[in-house]
């Protein structure tokens, strides 16, 4: 799978507290928002990692291993989303969201998250454009779709709801809360 | 308000460094406040000569070559990092004052101060340990 990140941290034949304390330290450098790629060789920094990542409010996105060595990703947590202040009036919830994608009316499914956090699951033929390339992409969007957009909290989703709203969108509804609590089938293939 | 880990440090083996400064540098790292109270023989962890060549436990020499292997950092690279991390560390007045050990034998940034010092961290720590 290939992953798209911000940043490496190279922690291989590092023993146990050192991939922690060296995440630490890097992700201290990161910008909110952003991606880190954290390669170890210590088989127990995969729980390590995630509880770390629980502790510190992180977002912890998943593991891939390549050969000896584990391939952790992490995303750091910006204060806002852990607390969402949503403003776009339609809202969908997942189970609703769930119907219509089994009915008959054709919805457009769109993702803003971060191309690694979509890598490590997504709704199967959901598009994804992070919210930060939004901008200058929207284009690729169909007016008249009826698009529902999803993030993992309702945050993000809900800035690009606004957003495309702005930008004359008419049918856009926001998924809430989002991919964390998504209990439907899921694709990990992109 | 972040958690609190509190630990008391009272022995001077090589294992019982590992046990102390391990359990404190993660915790550190995830954003946990940390005391470590030294105290009696615990003091040797952060003694600047004694804590280059903490002791095995006897019968036990043989793990030198899987710390090793295991490229586990030395207690004085793990003392020097628990430092950067903020964790608060303490030494024992008394014992010292038993043992006629100066502040200047231990390594810089140490704290000295009795059991009430380590006390006042340790009434709303969120987790106590003693090695």
């Amino acid at each position: 799978m290939d992953v798209t990140v911000n940043r490496v941290l190279d922690a291989k034949g590092l023993a146990c507290p050192m991939p922690i304390v060296k995440t630490k330290k890097e992700m201290t450098n990161l910008d909110p928002g952003k991606v880190m790629e954290i390669q170890a060789t210590d088989k127990g920094s995969t729980a390590d990692i995630k509880a770390w990542a629980d502790s510190t409010g992180n977002q912890y996105l998943g593991t891939v291993e390549d050969g000896d060595t584990l391939k952790h990703y992490l995303r750091k947590a910006t204060a806002e989303e852990e607390k969402p202040e949503k403003s776009h009036p339609h809202v969908v919830n997942l189970e609703d969201l769930q119907k219509e994608i089994e009915g008959n009316e054709k919805i457009t499914i769109l993702d803003v998250r971060e191309p690694a956090e979509y890598a490590f699951g997504h709704i199967p033929g959901a598009v994804n454009i992070p919210l930060g390339e939004l901008e200058k992409r929207f284009e690729e969007l169909n007016k008249d779709d009826h698009l529902h957009i999803i993030c993992r909290t309702g945050s993000r989703s809900d800035l690009a709801a606004q957003n495309l709203t702005e930008k004359g969108f008419q049918n856009i509804k926001n998924v809430v809360p989002g991919m964390k609590e998504w209990t439907g089938s899921v694709d990990k293939s992109h | 308000m972040s958690k609190k880990v509190a630990i008391i440090a009272s022995n001077g083996g090589l294992f019982d460094a590992y046990k102390v400064f391990n359990i404190a540098t993660a915790a550190a790292a995830t954003d946990q406040e940390v005391a470590i109270f030294f105290t009696f023989e615990g003091l040797n962890l952060i003694h600047k000569e004694a804590n280059k060549q903490l002791p095995m436990p006897e019968g036990k020499e043989h793990f030198a070559e899987g710390f090793a292997k295991a490229n586990v950092p030395a207690i004085p690279e793990m003392v020097a990092m628990a430092g950067e991390l903020g964790v608060k560390m303490i030494g024992c007045q008394m014992t010292m004052d038993v043992m006629g050990l100066e502040k200047e034998v231990f390594v810089d940034g140490i704290e000295v101060g009795g059991a009430v010092t380590f006390l006042e961290f340790a009434n709303d720590a969120d987790v106590t340990l003693t090695f």
